[in-house]
């Protein structure tokens, strides 16, 4: 039994590390452009199918395929940014059609380019720790829990330690008095979204040899990201991480121990009672809901 | 003249907030605009820093024209704003607040040195640097806010309501920062309900009434003049 319980918290621990990665960035875009971006689970598509081509189809080392991913998923969050977010900036609603509209090409792309089956990727490594018998970690998950610690740790340096991590805060708190100290609501828009969308781009990378890859697979990391983003307080970087914490091992234990609709329909109640109880999220406050 | 505003106008939509506005600042002199609730002061202010559009007219700032520029350009010219509110950074420390007014600023050993000329202006500041700025007082959030604005090095502060909502031994302490920083050479524009502390500060002063301008004269002529008393000074 605590074998068990050991090997469900290090799956929670792993499905935790890459939910936060996506909702960490939604919830950033969501702060500096206060745009809820319905595209952001095929950005984490786009990041695993850079994998299909790069790393299944071209042969490249992995690493590389890693940093091109990256950039390359980053460099589409510029082009949402540039085409489609700052033309409406002052329509929150319309960026938002905008985004399901976008999510929509890029799920067309994806099929029209590698086909609406599953797509196959080779593993990275085999290898697996073993704690115990029945405790095993394999060496991919641990990849996933590590870069995404990382990749947060840095995130986190970036937007307390650096002007523009101050820069990026002051134009979400308040994008006009950030505007008076000279920093433009298009630099910070286009850092949010580079970092954004980027997160998203590493986290598809980085599970891709590991879930099934398939042009829709966006879908079930955008709902997760989502209740954790309004569980943690929209806004709240932070809330947005212990959320996601908390969502992945509510929704592991309650699919290793009952099943996945269950999970499904618990996180969802979780959500509610979170929203009944504070309106606001766990870390959120009022003047950002 | 350092800021001149010819003939100025903004709309918001259809409605005029202001019109036919021309306010000149002198270098090193403290100007104030006063005025009733809705009387355009705030707009007036946000046009010459950028925050608003002229639907007509100009601005212009050391010579250069400066009326389409948007905020965050005319800032880097030497032009700061301490907005109505305060609006300092409410989930920034208070020192990060202080550095990001100096954002635009590379030279990092001038920003240091402004950086210890504020904390030994605002003792208060220093105290309560790594404190998450929503966390102090009403008068300690607008010495932030002025602190914010002197980061940027400006030759001008645009000053908005700074007694606002204060208690009165604050507003007295803020009088006398406004009244130091002149006498360095600061060139200030005040935008005050308070006409009174207004005019005690000021050089010129210009009267705003439902968007035009009513009034201008040395601030000392204003301050004896009947009309601005009985309708400002309550006297």
């Amino acid at each position: 039994m605590l074998d068990l319980l050991l090997q469900t918290g290090l799956n929670a621990l792993y499905s935790a590390s890459y939910i936060s990665l996506v909702a960490v960035g939604l919830v950033l875009i969501f702060g500096v452009m206060g745009i809820v971006n319905f595209a952001h689970g095929e950005l984490f598509m786009a990041g695993a199918y850079v994998v299909v081509a790069l790393y299944s189809g071209f042969k490249l080392p992995y690493l590389l395929v890693a940093a091109i991913g990256l950039i390359f998923v980053g460099c589409l969050g510029l082009l949402m940014e540039r085409t489609m977010f700052r033309p409406l900036r002052t329509n929150p609603l319309g960026g938002l059609v905008a985004s399901i509209g976008f999510l929509m090409i890029l799920q067309a792309l994806a099929s029209m380019t590698f086909g609406v089956r599953m797509a196959f990727v080779p593993p990275v490594t085999q290898e697996v720790i073993e704690f115990s018998e029945r405790v095993r970690l394999p060496v991919q998950r641990l990849y996933v829990i590590l870069a995404a610690f990382g990749f947060l740790t840095l995130l986190w340096l970036f937007l307390t330690k650096t002007r523009f991590g101050w820069a990026l805060r002051a134009s979400a708190q308040d994008p006009e008095a950030a505007a008076l100290q000279g920093i433009s609501i298009n630099q910070t828009a286009k850092i949010a979204m580079f970092i954004g969308a980027a997160l998203a781009g590493i986290a598809g990378v980085l599970t891709a040899p590991l879930i099934s890859v398939n042009p829709h697979m966006g879908h079930s990391v955008i709902i997760a990201a989502f209740i954790v983003a309004i569980v943690g307080g929209v806004g709240s970087l932070e809330g947005a991480v212990v959320a996601s914490v908390a969502y992945a091992f509510v929704h592991t234990f309650v699919t290793t121990f009952f099943d996945g609709v269950i999970a499904d329909i618990t996180g969802l109640s979780l959500m509610l009672i979170v929203l009944i109880i504070k309106p606001t999220g766990l870390f959120g406050t009022a003047d950002r809901a | 003249m350092l800021l001149e505003m010819k003939g100025a106008a903004v709309d918001y939509g259809r409605v005029s907030a202001v019109r036919d506005i021309s306010i000149n600042v002198e270098e090193g002199s403290v100007v104030t605009i006063i005025g009733g609730n809705g009387a355009g002061k705030t707009t007036t202010l946000r046009a010459m820093s950028g925050l608003a559009r002229l639907s007509r007219g100009e601005i212009t700032f050391d010579g250069k024209r400066i009326d389409n520029l948007p905020a965050d350009k005319v800032v880097g010219l030497g032009m700061a704003h301490v907005p109505e509110g305060r609006r300092i950074f409410p989930d920034l420390t208070v020192e990060e607040n202080l550095r990001t007014g100096a954002f635009l600023r590379r030279d990092k050993v001038a920003v240091a040195a402004d950086l210890d000329k504020i904390y030994a202006k605002f003792p208060r500041l220093k105290e309560r640097r790594s404190q998450w700025a929503k966390t102090m007082s009403g008068g300690e959030q607008q010495m932030l806010a002025i602190g914010r604005a002197l980061m940027s090095d400006p030759r001008i502060l645009l000053m908005d309501e700074p007694s606002m909502g204060l208690a009165p031994v604050i507003v007295e302490e803020i009088a006398v920062i406004i009244e130091e920083l002149s006498a360095q050479g600061m060139t200030v524009v005040l935008v005050e309900q308070n006409a009174e502390l207004a005019l005690e500060l000021a050089d010129y002063a210009y009267v705003l009434e439902t968007g035009n301008l009513a009034l201008e004269g040395p601030a000392k002529e204003l301050h004896d003049n009947e009309h601005v008393r009985a309708a400002y000074l309550g006297i």
